[in-house]
């Protein structure tokens, strides 16, 4: 038994030696490899309704086609949980199975990789291929490739992805009960807080007899996402970017200078009674706010750019309509001025997700190779909106109209985001066309009011420059237990007593800045020489 | 108890000797292979991961094994003295303990009540009944309850709240209040839990001899004499193992119970052990720190075991072992 067993395990040895010499002897010959290769790669899956395997439906073939076709590249798909992608990583990192292509959002979690040696470094390999890789470097630029150089060692761990849609956030309010009460769109803060008040005291006229469901103003516990351009109003426009890059690392921007201001200002209204009272006990993905905004009970809120216009029939739009009335509507206003008179909003950088190839990748050539077809205009617009008549109409202008679709034509992901890891946002190479197609996006909305939506949120946007200082040691694996710290003391400041908003707010930052947050002001201010 | 044991195996050995290994072996064997596939669980599942315990020394790294990464700062012990640094942590471990402890005192007699009371119904199919709903909520996960809860108990939205409201009563925090949460928490554990660890007190419960309470009722004994006297006496043993093995996870935590029942505004009170090691190992990348963490929980629960064990065995009861 035992001489059978160790035999065996010479012959798999000798196997898996010969399986990996055949694959060395590939030659890139003339563009082409000259034997097969395989390369793995990472895929979300999001599990959705109707939905298609993520590893195996018509777009997959249509990468795996192309990639062989072009470059004798076999294309396999590691499907993995879109919701805990990092617990998962974690896991195939630490047995050695991580796909060849990995995509994650989270930075920081590339960089401990890195620094347990577990990811490649790509400088080496884009330097000796670049010639080959002209999509990809065309797409993203040298800005997005190298964005996260180490400025000292050269070493590169990940290539950001290419964020074509800039807009983030939009506030939005009910068209039709404006209409109603006969208000004009407010404009300032004054005027959006007597607009709320003007809401929870005609309740009655609104909703009829639900009167007693009136949510003026709705949040979630998420508090800086939820309400950013409120918040972010009360930053100085003087602010430098020296500064707002020093406070920055919150992603919410809670060490922005005035930021407590805004939170002051929900802590007043929660006590008016005009916020949703119980809006900190739900958790995320929890869908009782939106239940309440598709009821129509809900007057404005803050939220993603384009949140009630999506997923066609299920939006909050449509939903909306089939409950309340045809002219039931949210439209995106902006109301909130900083010091400077200036609707101000902080963009994010044009960078995404960020791709990373782990220490297990003995293919960093064909996985290059990879990144380069999918980011030929020809494989993105083809991705972004699939087969004509199928996935999209055109317009009579030309205009690409997205429809929906059921399997195996339905696209997991939106605009197949999932597949095109190197760009978020529609991109159809043609600044005009794309402009007219982005409006028509959302099946069964106005497109008047997604232009709208688009301008609102961009207009008087800001972007904080870029500054590559290398890793930051105090910022290592810190980032969740903050961002809890953040969410809970942002509650529980709101939901205070008028009188005891300053005392929680400073005891909740205070706890935040001893639990490493001031280590990080402190070490990037260093490493930009900044003094205040 | 210990005596009897000793001559047991004292009468096994003789019997033993008498036999060849072969003939043990045709009598006992299938029962050492019925073992067999238990001891490989445990080995694969619970010992061969212990080894891993040692990146509670090494430097965070997930890539290498442990036994292939350099030691941690200050002779390996970085990650403890970096864990009682950690306000989170010191934080997550007072919560940890007097959640438990607040389970431990008025968890732990509701089943022992819950069975006393069920063993005094006479009506048969009334106590089959009864004994069916009591266990049912054991069946149901915690992130049901706390949808439950959450429909039932939420502040202005939640059912009972909307009763008492209608009432002309101000509605209770049941959720949004950190003192009021730990006692929902409590509250709630009871309601799942008790039900189902009654089963074990009622199986006891058969053992006790009905000679017992005759011999009580002719000496004139009432129902509460019974129980007091017969009853639980009767269950002491069961009711000192259960303490015992209960007091052994103090400072254990489970996971999905506070964190499902968990929202931003509690976070004082409910962040226990596991959150922060899911929050900072898991998602934080901090492995080694919290399997250092882990680590240290689990030295303190065997001390507890030892020490409950020690007490018990001091008072004249057999204790587990």
């Amino acid at each position: 038994m035992k001489r059978i067993l160790s035999l065996l395990l010479v012959l798999s040895m000798l196997l898996s030696l010969g399986l990996v010499n055949a694959s060395a002897e590939a030659q890139f010959v003339d563009g082409k490899f000259t034997e097969p290769v395989t390369i793995t790669v990472e895929i979300y899956n999001r599990s959705n309704d109707g939905g298609t395997d993520p590893t195996n439906n018509k777009f997959t073939d249509y990468i795996k086609k192309g990639m062989l076709d072009k470059y004798n590249v076999v294309v396999e798909y590691v499907s993995v949980p879109r919701w805990t992608e990092v617990d998962e990583i974690n896991n195939l990192l630490a047995s050695g199975d991580a796909p060849d292509v990995c995509v994650t959002y989270s930075y920081p979690t590339i960089q401990t990789y890195a620094s347990m040696g577990g990811v490649l470094d790509l400088a080496p390999y884009l330097t000796e291929h670049k010639d080959k890789l002209t999509n990809l470097f065309n797409l993203l630029g040298d800005y997005n490739i190298y964005y996260d150089q180490d400025p000292t060692t050269g070493e590169l761990w990940a290539i950001e992805a290419l964020l074509a849609e800039r807009a983030r956030i939009n506030l939005f309010v009910r068209e039709d009960w404006l209409a109603k009460l006969n208000l004009a769109v407010p404009t300032t803060l004054q005027e959006f807080e007597d607009m709320l008040v003007a809401f929870q005291n005609n309740a009655e006229l609104l909703l009829g007899e639900d009167a007693d469901r009136m949510i003026p103003y709705t949040t979630s516990y998420d508090i800086g996402w939820r309400n950013d351009h409120l918040l972010t109003s009360f930053v100085p426009d003087a602010a430098t970017d020296d500064e707002l890059y020093v406070n920055g690392f919150d992603d919410r921007h809670l060490l922005y200078p005035g930021y407590k201001e805004g939170v002051r200002v929900l802590n007043k209204w929660y006590n008016m009674g005009l916020i949703w009272k119980d809006f900190a006990l739900y958790g995320s993905g929890d869908t009782t706010e939106d239940s309440y905004i598709k009821a129509g009970f809900v007057g404005a809120f803050m939220h993603n750019w384009d949140y009630p216009y999506r997923n066609g029939e299920e939006s909050i739009i449509a939903n909306l309509k089939r409950n309340v009335s045809e002219d039931a509507n949210y439209i995106a206003i902006e109301c909130f001025q900083n010091d400077a008179g200036v609707y101000r909003k902080f963009l994010a950088d044009s960078v995404d997700r960020k791709v990373f190839f782990p220490y297990t990748n003995d293919q960093p050539l064909a996985s290059l190779l990879y990144l380069d077809f999918i980011s030929s205009p020809e494989t993105v617009v083809y991705l972004q909106t699939g087969d004509e008549g199928v996935n999209h109409v055109v317009t009579e202008n030309g205009a690409i109209q997205t429809v929906a679709a059921t399997a195996p034509d339905i696209m997991n992901s939106g605009m197949n985001i999932d597949y095109t890891i190197t760009i978020n946002g529609l991109q159809l190479f043609d600044a005009e066309l794309t402009g007219k197609s982005k409006a028509l996006n959302y099946a069964g909305i106005d497109a008047d009011d997604v232009v709208q939506a688009l301008a609102a949120s961009t207009n008087g946007g800001r972007t904080v420059a870029h500054y590559n200082v290398g890793a930051i040691t105090a910022e290592e694996g810190i980032g969740t237990s903050l961002s809890e710290k953040r969410d809970a003391f942002l509650c529980r400041a709101i939901v205070a007593s008028v009188a005891d908003f300053d005392k929680i707010y400073d005891e909740g930052m205070a706890d935040y800045l001893a639990s490493g947050g001031q280590d990080i002001i402190d070490e990037r201010a260093e490493k930009i020489g900044y003094t205040k | 108890m210990k005596v009897q044991r000793a001559s047991l195996t004292r009468r096994e050995k003789k019997s033993l000797g008498r036999m060849s290994w072969k003939q043990y072996m045709r009598r006992y064997g299938t029962l050492y292979i019925m073992l067999l596939l238990p001891v490989i669980f445990f080995i694969v599942f619970r010992y061969a991961p212990m080894a891993y315990i040692l990146s509670a020394f090494k430097k965070n790294n997930i890539i290498k094994p442990p036994w292939e990464v350099a030691w941690a700062g200050n002779n390996g012990f970085e990650w403890f003295i970096k864990a009682f640094k950690n306000r989170d942590f010191i934080y997550a471990l007072r919560n940890t303990v007097t959640l438990n402890f607040l389970d431990l005192i008025i968890g732990f007699p509701a089943p022992i009540i819950l069975a006393l009371l069920l063993n005094e119904l006479t009506f048969k199919r009334f106590k089959r009944i009864t004994q069916t709903i009591v266990y049912l909520p054991h069946f149901l996960s915690w992130i049901i309850i706390s949808g439950l809860a959450l429909r039932l108990l939420a502040p202005n939205d939640g059912l009972v709240n909307i009763v008492l409201k209608n009432a002309g009563m101000e509605p209770i925090h049941f959720l949004d209040d950190s003192n009021n949460w730990v006692w929902t928490y409590i509250m709630l554990g009871i309601w799942k839990e008790a039900g189902w660890n009654t089963i074990i007190y009622l199986a006891a419960l058969t053992g006790i001899s009905p000679e017992l309470y005759e011999a009580a009722s002719v000496d004139g004994a009432g129902r509460f004499r019974k129980i007091w006297h017969v009853t639980l006496p009767g269950l002491r043993s069961t009711i000192i193992t259960l303490l015992i093995m209960n007091l052994g996870r103090i400072l254990g935590s489970e996971f999905d119970r506070p964190y499902a029942l968990s929202n931003k505004l509690v976070t004082d009170v409910s962040n226990v052990i596991s959150i922060f090691v899911y929050q900072n190992g898991i998602k934080g990348s901090q492995f080694s720190l919290t399997t250092a963490v882990g680590l240290f929980q689990s030295v303190i629960g065997v001390f507890f075991l030892l020490g409950a064990n020690k007490i018990a065995n001091k008072f004249g009861e057999r204790g587990v072992w």
